[in-house]
């Protein structure tokens, strides 16, 4: 990446990629937008690493920190992030999310670095609503702006990335105790501004089984009030180098959580377990808080921009 | 004349057959309160009071204990004796349970029985808590000041509101959750409630339009 300067250089070229590589792997994936994204009686609830589908009002945050590689004085030995994110609808249909992330690198025998990574900002428009069939599907565009610290990695190369999104619950389906499962996903394709930079394909999934719809929806257990508001899931992220790379690699992180679930509020735990060096050194974790500004505000910053109600 | 002894029993006798005759009194005043009136009219609505079944007529009385039936061609709508307007879709049979105001005009309690149907209440506010009641089989939602509707079959009940927030308890678990403006939620028989959701504009609008009594 022969576009960075500075105090980066120092990393020499392989702890920068590393560095690089995190930014893009943990810090690239399009990030959810609601905690309560409904098609009918089922809500998917937010994950922590890939998007929720549909547009909405929220505000929410994370933190995550994983282990890399380390190696010499001043290669990368880990990196965290705290991150803030804001969506708007602006009808009932179409939504727009924004969102930052500070992120910190910490280096062997050297002081860390720290900075802002890449501003970016979405639209999202809600497709399809099936209640029947427990389906959505989402249009999405992401604009990432070369705004962040590139020495923390971040790309001095914006990006835009058209996506698709959708959810699938299987409630409607007679399989009995499994109609608590659903499936959500994304696909994306990152459009590079200018070399360095390369295109990108975006991929992701998550499988889930919601305690909340098991309850509602199937059968009511005498279970604990804890346990009645959990979401067991997991995420499997994917980045992949389109075309010409510049030296990213592919990318790959399994997040197996919990997510919970109160009146307004969500908070999901997982592990990030990368599947690939190039994703990271160990297994790491984020946290996740998320508000759902349309339920805890409903008649101001809770409700779309143009709305007949 | 009768001695003293002869007149104990009769006054005692006495004093129970006139506690008995105002308890009976009493209790048939309850049920005979008057509730609200009928304030707007479509198809062959009827009104079970007393046992009666009469076909509902514009400015018709409705008390405690009777029971409107819209037919599948109908709407009725009730100005009820606090402010509160009813609007009761086709295909409804509804019972008020109880209905009581002070000598305000301010609610006391409302108990509304929904045995099917759907149906839209435009709550009247109050100024203490005195909540709105709708019960049907599987579940209860209560409100104070609040624009919403509840629609309810033999085995599930949902919840939609306009303006304010309604608590919907299940009645098998006793779970419940809170309703605010523009959500909505279901409960199913004999299970928690589904969690709330965002209702869209054209949810709102079929139900405003079955409501829609002119």
């Amino acid at each position: 990446m022969t576009h960075v300067a500075g105090p980066v250089v120092r990393w020499g070229a392989g702890a920068l990629a590393i560095a690089a590589a995190v930014v893009l792997g943990l810090c690239g994936f399009p990030r959810g937008t609601l905690a309560y994204t409904a098609a009918g009686d089922r809500l998917f609830p937010a994950t922590a690493v890939l998007p929720q589908i549909a547009p909405g009002d929220e505000f929410y945050n994370w933190g995550w920190t994983v282990p890399l590689a380390g190696g010499p004085i001043g290669a990368p030995e880990r990196a965290s992030n705290f991150a803030a994110v804001y969506s708007k609808t602006i009808t009932e249909r179409l939504g727009i999310t924004v969102k930052d992330t500070w992120m910190r690198i910490d280096r062997v025998g050297r002081s860390q670095l720290q900075g802002w990574t890449n501003f970016e900002a979405e639209i999202k428009y809600l497709a399809i609503d099936s209640q029947p069939h427990e389906f959505l599907l989402t249009l999405g565009l992401d604009r990432e702006f070369a705004t962040g610290a590139q020495r923390i990695g971040a790309s001095p190369k914006g990006a835009t990335e058209p996506r698709v999104y959708f959810g699938k619950g299987l409630g409607d389906l007679d399989i009995g105790y499994l109609r608590p499962l659903a499936v959500t996903g994304q696909a994306g394709y990152q459009f590079a501004d200018a070399p360095p930079r390369g295109d990108r394909v975006n991929l992701g999934f998550v499988v889930e089984y919601s305690i909340p719809y098991l309850q509602s929806k199937v059968n009511s257990f005498e279970l604990p009030e804890i346990i009645r508001g959990l979401t067991p899931m997991t995420e499997v992220s994917i980045g992949l180098p389109a075309g010409r790379s510049f030296g990213a690699p592919t990318t790959v992180m399994f997040s197996p959580g919990v997510s919970y679930a109160g009146e307004g509020w969500e908070f999901h735990l997982a592990a990030l377990v990368p599947a690939t060096r190039a994703t990271a050194a160990g297994a790491g974790v984020i946290a996740q808080l998320h508000l759902s500004l349309d339920y805890l505000f409903p008649d101001t910053i809770g409700r779309p921009l143009f709305s007949e109600r | 004349m009768f001695s003293p002894e002869t007149t104990i029993i009769p006054r005692a006798l006495r004093h129970l057959l006139i506690g008995a005759a105002l308890l009976i009194l009493s209790a048939s005043v309850a049920l005979a309160a008057p509730a609200g009136t009928v304030v707007g009219l479509n198809g062959a609505c009827v009104v079970l009071s007393g046992g009666a079944r009469n076909a509902a007529k514009l400015g018709q009385p409705v008390q405690v204990g009777d029971t409107v039936d819209v037919p599948a061609d109908g709407k009725l709508k009730l100005r009820m004796t606090d402010g509160s307007v009813v609007s009761v879709a086709s295909g409804t049979r509804m019972t008020i349970a109880a209905y009581g105001v002070d000598g305000a005009g301010q609610r006391q309690e409302a108990k509304l029985s929904l045995g099917q149907g759907l149906l839209r209440a435009v709550v009247a506010p109050v100024d203490r808590p005195a909540s709105f009641e709708v019960s049907t089989a599987v579940g209860t939602a209560a409100a104070r000041s609040t624009d919403w509707f509840v629609e309810a079959s033999s085995n599930a009940m949902q919840v939609g509101v306009l303006s304010g927030s309604v608590a919907m308890t299940s009645a098998a678990t006793q779970r419940a959750v809170v309703i605010p403006p523009r959500w909505g939620a279901r409960l199913e028989t004999g299970r928690d409630p589904v969690s709330p959701r965002v209702w869209s504009q054209a949810e709102f609008d079929a139900v405003t339009a079955r409501t829609d009594v002119r």
